[in-house]
């Protein structure tokens, strides 16, 4: 089986040095090891942005697709090899903002994959743009006045669409992302990873100190109950904040916020993918009986 | 010039006319399939508007003992179940032709009597009444077409059964019985009328068949795997086709949230080996652009269906059109291989589609399969697909065992390279689950594993960019050739080069013309990319005088000839009204350049 080094490719990270990319990738690494997938098990797929870069790291069988894109990259992979172990990486402006109706639609297919959002509330590679979970009135070259829009809350979206797995994490703490990362994997159906992953060049204020000193666990909290999806949406809206909000003022809470077990997936609903479906051209398909209702 | 012969009496054309909604298609290829049985030649063509209710629809049967290409102009009898159709199709009847019409519906004032119409009064909607329900209006309006042209009224029934198949038996019997009232009310009622087409003893079976699902067949065919498309006319018949068929042959459909999903998840599952395609028209496919990109440079073997309706934009969806050639031979931005394939006919429609997975494989690039609504709406009787003639090849595809077994894709380290620079351009391609096939398909320019940071380096993009385009020499030696029908070009009056399904009237007008001692040559360029110039010059070049047919506005095909030929054809014919040439205009057409030469 792999070890964390064999995931190494040859080339050295890009990212900017503290970028919480890299702590993430580490995350990874190490889980894919714990969980001793053989690399023909599994297949990943990113998205573009900086966390895209990641798939210059990562030696395994994968996908650097579109922007925006990766969902239904990796739902024909999905859907055309059950064999495979899905993973996806994506940006929070390449999943959230131009990807956000793949996102939806891939959430309520529940179809059997993990979806890592690496939510940095900025645009990394563009320089700095205002993405869809920048925070009100966060100033950026895009939003010198600020941002208008109140943030997506991609927790609050995916629990509402019916997600069977909803989890946030902070690259700040790698051991928990790995329990999350262990528990999406090995999730059977849709799950949702979003991670607050700091910009440190782009993002002055979403920093580590920043969520350092507001995160707290759900796993810890007293009365919290990861199936109750009216809890898990309430809790999600517990997110936003005022851009200058003192730490003890606002809170942000980490963790599994909802998880639904035994739902059937999407390729549960398809009998016909038993195998993988490149073996359907091993030679001509036979189609006499269907031609018989075209013939004179 | 002679006048183009009469075609009257040696063919029966019948045109039904009513409001949508009110099965017009399914009757009129009720009665299509009745002509099939008995062993004739068929072409139909269906026109409606973007409407589910409401609005004005027709369908149009041609049906002959002898081969026939295309639809024609001509009607020979109108069945009139509103009075609009009256009002819109009186002047497609020829001199003699009859009007099978309801007197409670359609009243007679205004176009009746004429000496030039046989008009066919039928009480339609008491009739059907009778047999259960007013709805069975067309029904007892096909027994009544029947008798008119003293067609056997067995054949019907038997149809009528194959239609309502999904429904319960009751209800094909009741509209056996409606088709059986009107029948025996124009025997009895109707004088002696002067068509009377004749079945075929023993006549080849064929199939009567539109484009999109010769399409869809042709895929099944092949071995598709996967297929994803978000509906949009007129590609969506070959969704609703694929999921029809989606567990009897185990193939995956997926009706995704948009075409950007289709295309991407069609490239996900041609990234595992599959063979994935996906279908939608010029609207979805401007939707499909960065994808299908990103099918050239991650050299994903996927097949696109283009199916084109006039544009831009919403344009006009059920209509017709030839406007796409040149935004499918250069979609998506950059550079890279791609085929484009037009098919002339439903025949062709089902052997390029599984030619297309071969090609896409071979060359590992997109192939796509460019159609119009002419196509893939209609119609048309053609000898029954040749399933032994259909074969599979997936290029150098692995898909199992250990890479390690295939050395000339190894790297010096060892390692598996997907993008291995190679002679004719074409890598092996282990797929995902092969021990060993680590890989990265990617979206930016790469190096030969897949890696996009040193893709950046001027002798990589060189050499990757070199390898993918070299593709285009192989393809040239793989992709089917021009078809020629009539005369060489030097023997010709006139050279007539065109694409795409305006063959069928191009051809049928070429018929018409060689009875009048025109001989007339025509060159179909089926493989639209990569242009064959050579053969495109070849055909000027010993033709005595060259015409070019489209369905554009700006002479689509045209501009190729020039660009890639550095030649021009003197004259050009086309149509951008949504819909078909029919073979009068060309015939008209030609006449018009011959008159002057
Ligand atoms: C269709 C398209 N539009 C725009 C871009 C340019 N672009 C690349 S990455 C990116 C945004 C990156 O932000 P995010 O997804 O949050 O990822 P990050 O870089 O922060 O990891 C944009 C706009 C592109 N590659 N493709
Ligand atoms: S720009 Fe931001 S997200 Fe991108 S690598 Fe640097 S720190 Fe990380």
């Amino acid at each position: 089986m792999p070890k964390v080094a064999d995931f190494e490719t040859a080339l050295t990270p890009t990212w900017c040095p503290g970028c919480g990319n890299h702590a993430m990738w580490r995350a990874l690494k190490e889980t894919l090891e714990e969980l001793e997938l053989p690399w023909t098990d599994f297949a990943m797929v990113w998205g573009i942005g900086c966390h895209g870069n990641g798939a210059d790291f990562l030696r395994c069988q994968g996908f650097h697709g579109l922007h925006g894109r990766a969902l239904p990259l990796a739902t024909g992979i999905a859907l055309s090899n059950p064999d495979l172990k899905v993973i996806v990486e994506m940006g929070d402006g390449d999943g959230y903002g131009i990807g956000g109706n793949h996102f939806i639609h891939s959430v309520r297919r529940n179809i059997d994959m993990t979806a890592i959002f690496h939510n940095n509330q900025i645009y990394g590679l563009t320089t700095g743009q205002a993405s869809p979970t920048s925070d009100q009135f966060m100033k950026t070259p895009s939003t010198p006045g600020g941002v208008i829009e109140e943030p997506v809350n991609p927790v609050g979206v995916a629990v509402a669409q019916g997600a069977t797995f909803v989890a946030r994490g902070f690259a700040g703490d790698i051991p928990h992302l790995k329990e999350l990362y262990r528990a999406a994997i090995q999730h059977e159906g849709f799950a949702v990873v979003d991670v607050f992953q700091p910009c440190v060049t782009w993002n002055k204020i979403n920093t580590f100190k920043w969520f350092r000193d507001r995160v707290y666990k759900l796993e810890e909290l007293e009365g919290y109950d990861p199936t109750d999806r009216t809890m898990a949406f309430e809790t999600s809206m517990k997110t936003f904040h005022e851009l200058t909000c003192a730490p003890d003022e606002c809170k942000v809470p980490i963790g599994v916020f909802y998880r639904e077990e035994g739902m059937a997936t999407y390729q549960d609903d398809l009998p016909q993918l038993t195998a993988p479906l490149h073996k359907l051209a091993d030679s001509p398909r036979d189609i006499s009986k269907t031609l018989e209702a075209y013939a004179g | 010039m002679p006048e183009v012969s009469d075609r009257r009496g040696r063919e029966l054309r019948v045109k039904i006319g009513g409001e949508a909604g009110f099965g017009i298609k399914a009757a009129g290829q009720t009665l299509a399939r009745v002509f099939l049985e008995a062993g004739l030649d068929i072409a139909d063509l269906t026109e409606y508007p973007s409407l589910i209710r409401g609005g004005h629809n027709d369908y149009f049967l041609r049906v002959s003992q002898n081969p026939i290409f295309s639809h024609v102009e001509d009607v020979d009898v109108l069945i009139a179940l509103n009075r609009e159709t009256v009002d819109l199709h009186l002047d497609e009847l020829v001199e003699g032709g009859a009007v099978i019409f309801d007197p409670k519906e359609v009243s007679p004032a205004g176009w009746l009597p004429s000496g030039k119409i046989r008009p066919v009064p039928v009480p339609l909607e008491e009739f059907a009444r009778q047999a259960g329900g007013a709805i069975m209006r067309n029904t007892v309006a096909l027994g009544a077409v029947l008798a008119l042209v003293h067609f056997p009224l067995e054949g019907l029934a038997e149809s009528l059964r194959v239609q309502f198949a999904h429904k319960a038996p009751e209800v094909a019997e009741s509209n056996i019985i409606a088709a059986a009232l009107g029948y025996h009310y124009v025997s009895k009622n109707v004088p002696d009328f002067w068509l009377k087409p004749r079945g075929i003893k023993n006549a080849p079976k064929q199939l009567l068949i539109d484009g999109n699902e010769a399409i869809g067949l042709g895929a099944l065919a092949a071995g598709v795997g996967f297929y994803a498309a978000y509906p949009m006319t007129p590609a969506s018949s070959i969704l609703h086709f694929m999921a029809k068929h989606e567990r009897d042959h185990g193939v995956v459909i997926k009706h995704t949230e948009d075409e950007l999903a289709a295309m991407n998840m069609a490239v996900g599952a041609a990234f595992t080996g599959t063979r994935a395609m996906c279908a939608t028209s010029g609207g979805g496919f401007a939707l499909m652009n960065e994808a299908f990109g990103m099918a050239g440079v991650s050299e994903s073997a996927v097949v696109v269906g283009v199916i084109t309706r006039p544009g831009p934009a919403t344009g006009m969806p059920t209509w017709t059109e030839q406007s796409d050639l040149r935004y499918v031979i250069h979609a998506a931005q950059g550079e890279f291989p791609r085929v484009v394939l037009a098919p002339g006919d439903q025949a062709e429609s089902f052997e390029l589609t599984w030619k297309a997975f071969n090609l896409a494989d071979q060359l590992q690039t997109p192939v796509v399969i460019l159609g119009d609504s002419y196509l893939s709406d209609n119609r048309r009787s053609v000898p029954v697909f040749d399933l032994d003639a259909v074969t599979v090849d997936r290029g150098k595809l692995v898909t199992e065992g250990d890479v390690a077994q295939h050395p000339e894709a190894l790297g010096e380290n060892g390692e598996y390279l997907r993008y291995k620079v190679t002679d004719d351009g074409v890598s092996l391609r282990a797929v995902p689950g092969v021990k060993g096939a680590l890989q990265l398909g990617n979206s930016y320019e790469h190096d030969e594993y897949g890696y996009g940071q040193p893709g950046e380096s001027a002798e990589t993009r060189i050499a990757q960019n070199e390898k993918r385009m070299h593709k285009l020499d192989l393809a040239r030696t793989l992709v089917p050739g021009p078809n020629y029908f009539g005369v060489a070009p030097a023997d010709a009056d006139i050279a007539v080069l065109c694409w795409g399904s305006t063959v069928g009237p191009i051809r049928e007008a070429a018929m018409w013309l060689a009875e009048e001692g025109v001989p007339v040559a025509i060159m179909q360029i089926v493989t639209m990319w990569p242009f064959p110039a050579m053969e495109v010059a070849d055909f000027i070049g010993d033709a005595k005088r060259t015409m070019i047919v489209e369905g554009n506005f700006t002479g689509q095909l045209q501009g190729l000839v020039r660009e890639q030929c550095l030649l021009d054809v003197d004259h050009s014919l086309h149509r951008y009204d949504g819909r078909q040439f029919t073979p009068e205009r060309i015939v008209a057409g030609i006449k018009e350049v011959l008159a002057d030469a």
